[in-house]
């Protein structure tokens, strides 16, 4: 997955956008922007006028990071998931703004939030995917888990049908799931091996962009730390960006790099978590860390591996 | 009745060395748990099929009037003659339509007659002719018309309920649907009489009576094949419109809620093709109660459609049914009865076995 091509296309249509560096060798690549979210606003309208569920949000993705985004239920960060992701569904509606995507396939940019029709679809899963909560009914019920990654391996990459008998089961083991899983179907698995499913067909196409949504919520603590290991892993050996929606600090203490802080639609708080979590500039990220479990006395460590309370003692 | 079943074995301790371990006995109920399944609804269908048809013998036999001297009256009426009905005839006739001994010795012959040699005894809807031979000579009539015009149906009702589900809210798609609601209630003679009125009465191009040509004799020839279409399209397109309209909004009911799901949007995030979502993903998930409908459905195609077949004067099993009750034709009834329950309940069989290969969390074994 290399950002090589940015270069020379850059100059021409950038939409005005800033495309970061262009350094190839990767140098600069932490400050190459691959998602640029401009004054981002979503209102759901309801009986008695909109509901802004996201303010003027301006963020932006850098290549290969994990961005964490947290919040409280209700402050806008699964709105804003749906809306990058091009799922948000009536009433709601984006209300302003531009969300810049700069995939490897068309360095130049594309505005996330215009794209429609086929170059939309054509955009999905192989540039810009998406991993849902395991808990949630995302895997079609009467089909075996092997149709549900030919069916998107398939559409976007119909070359690569002779590979699928090698692919699943690579992916798969890649998540660590035994290969057999492939013929089972989802009511079959547990909600940890479903979520690790997920991951794997989030995966299947290394995309530049997964949206992970809540990936690890309704899983017990020691499966979420599987899931989250496995997806510092995928994210550390093939260099895909992740936005990582979290209302669990624990979560992104242990897997982001950066994190934004929503609080009622708008971005509060964004930065590096070291820096977020021993130096919160927002009253509000103070009391969410403060939120989070702790052994007795000891600080929350950060990108330790062990931030949330696994302990033994803790009861 | 034992099964060799999964840990049964433990209790036994010390084998001998050279039998083969108990695993290894039990292996093809353990392996196959599908054939335990199938099994046991193959044993439930015989055991309900033997029941039906029990009831609806003694039910038949317990209707009032006798049909021998409902044989002896359409002699009388046919030769012109008063015919002296002696001791000995009338014990002629009992003997010959299995109506000689008592309701038991009667219902034991039935029994084996039918299983042994598929037999019902003679008909008197067309004496000495046997009552199968009579079925038989309708059954291709309504199996032509009612079995076509069912998978019609259901295929064109299904299609368009699932793309008016689908499209919801748009206009197209709600006229639709409110038509269909509108005309689902109308009784099918209604569309049947207008179609006659407009095609065969207006336009002359359309046959509205009998299943072929009269002039021609029946045979695998051109010429008979394009009539009997030519005399099937009004029944066939005044059934499938009705009926395809039930099975839209059916379908349209079913696809609705689906349209909330998760993994709709998950569909839609993969980058799916929309025909595909629908395919693959919506409708998918419909076809456990629409196909069950089907099914059902498919069996009650033997008792033949008395209203389309009346009025087109199609020769099917509906017309045959009640010109046997009209002349209490017992053998005829109970050959229908005995066919529609059979198709029914076979019909109903196969569902069980086929269901779980539609939604795999039916699954109705272990």
């Amino acid at each position: 997955m290399s950002d090589a091509l940015t270069t020379t296309a850059a100059a021409s249509v950038s939409d005005g956008v800033a495309t970061g560096t262009t350094d190839p060798a990767g140098a600069g690549r932490d400050l190459d922007v691959i998602l640029d979210i401009a004054d981002l606003s979503v209102a759901y309208a309801t009986g008695s006028g909109d509901l802004v569920a996201v303010k003027d949000v301006n963020l932006q993705v850098r290549r290969g990071e994990i961005l964490g985004i947290a919040g409280e239920s209700g402050s806008g960060k699964t709105t804003m998931a749906a809306t990058l992701l091009r799922l948000l569904k009536k009433p709601g509606r984006v209300s302003g703004g531009t969300a810049q995507f700069f995939p490897g396939s068309a360095p130049e940019g594309v505005d996330l939030l215009a794209i429609t029709g086929n170059r939309l679809r054509r955009l999905r899963w192989s540039s810009l995917s998406y991993l849902p909560q395991g808990s949630m009914n995302s895997l079609n019920p009467v089909a075996r888990i092997e149709r549900q990654f030919a069916d998107v391996i398939l559409e976007h990459a119909p070359k690569r049908k002779a590979e699928l008998p090698t692919l699943i089961p690579r992916l798969l083991q890649q998540v660590g799931l035994d290969p057999s899983v492939a013929r089972s179907y989802p009511h079959e698995l547990s909600g940890g091996m479903r979520q690790r499913v997920l991951m794997a067909i989030a995966i299947s196409l290394e995309p530049d962009l997964i949206v992970a949504d809540e990936p690890t919520t309704a899983l017990d603590v020691t499966v979420q730390r599987v899931i989250l290991q496995t997806l510092a892993d995928l994210s550390r050996d093939s260099g895909v960006t992740i936005i990582l929606i979290s209302h669990d600090m624990g979560v992104h203490a242990q897997l982001a790099d950066r994190v934004a802080v929503m609080l009622d639609g708008a971005v509060v708080e964004v930065g590096e978590v070291r820096q977020v979590f021993h130096q919160p500039q927002h009253e509000y990220t103070r009391r969410l860390i403060e939120s989070i479990p702790k052994l007795a006395g000891a600080a929350v460590g950060v990108n330790a591996g062990h931030p949330v309370a696994t302990g033994e003692d803790d009861r | 009745m034992s099964f060799p079943l999964a840990g049964g074995t433990s209790t036994e301790p010390a084998l001998e060395p050279g039998a083969p371990p108990p695993e290894e006995r039990s292996s093809l109920w353990e392996r196959r748990p599908w054939f335990r399944y199938a099994l046991r609804c193959f044993l439930l269908y015989l055991a309900s099929l033997w029941g039906a048809l029990t009831i609806a013998f003694f039910f038949f036999r317990m209707l009032p009037g006798d049909p021998v001297s409902t044989v002896l009256q359409s002699m009388q009426q046919q030769y012109g003659t008063t015919v002296q009905a002696s001791g000995d005839l009338v014990a002629r006739y009992r003997t010959e339509f299995g109506l000689d001994g008592s309701v038991i010795e009667q219902y034991l012959r039935f029994m084996k007659n039918l299983v042994l040699h598929q037999d019902f005894g003679p008909s008197l809807l067309s004496y000495p002719t046997p009552a199968q031979d009579v079925i038989g000579a309708a059954l291709p009539w309504t199996i032509g018309l009612m079995g076509i015009t069912a998978v019609l149906s259901w295929v064109i009702g299904v299609a368009a309920g699932a793309i008016a589900g689908w499209r919801r809210g748009r206009l197209g798609a709600e006229v639709t649907a409110n038509v269909a609601i509108a005309f689902s209630q109308m009784p099918f003679y209604f569309v049947a009489l207008v179609l006659v009125y407009v095609f065969s009465y207006l336009l002359g191009v359309l046959p509205n009576r009998s299943a072929y040509d009269s002039q021609l004799t029946p045979g695998w020839n051109l010429e008979f094949i394009g009539s009997v279409l030519q005399h099937g399209i009004l029944p066939a397109v005044s059934i499938v419109v009705i009926g395809s309209l039930g099975w839209l909004l059916s379908t349209r009911m079913l696809i609705v809620p689906l349209l909330g799901e998760d993994f709709l949007s998950y569909a839609e995030a993969k980058g799916l093709r929309p025909s595909v979502i629908l395919r693959k993903y919506a409708l998918r998930n419909c076809y456990l109660p629409q196909v069950t409908a089907f099914g059902l459905g498919l069996g009650f195609i033997f008792n033949g459609n008395v209203l389309v077949e009346q009025l087109f004067s199609y020769p099917g099993l509906g017309s045959t049914l009640v010109a046997a009750i009209k002349l209490q034709d017992l053998n005829t009834i109970m050959g229908i009865t005995s066919l529609a329950i059979f198709a029914v309940l076979t019909a109903n069989f196969v569902l069980e076995l086929v269901l779980p290969l539609l939604d795999p969390r039916i699954k109705g074994w272990r």
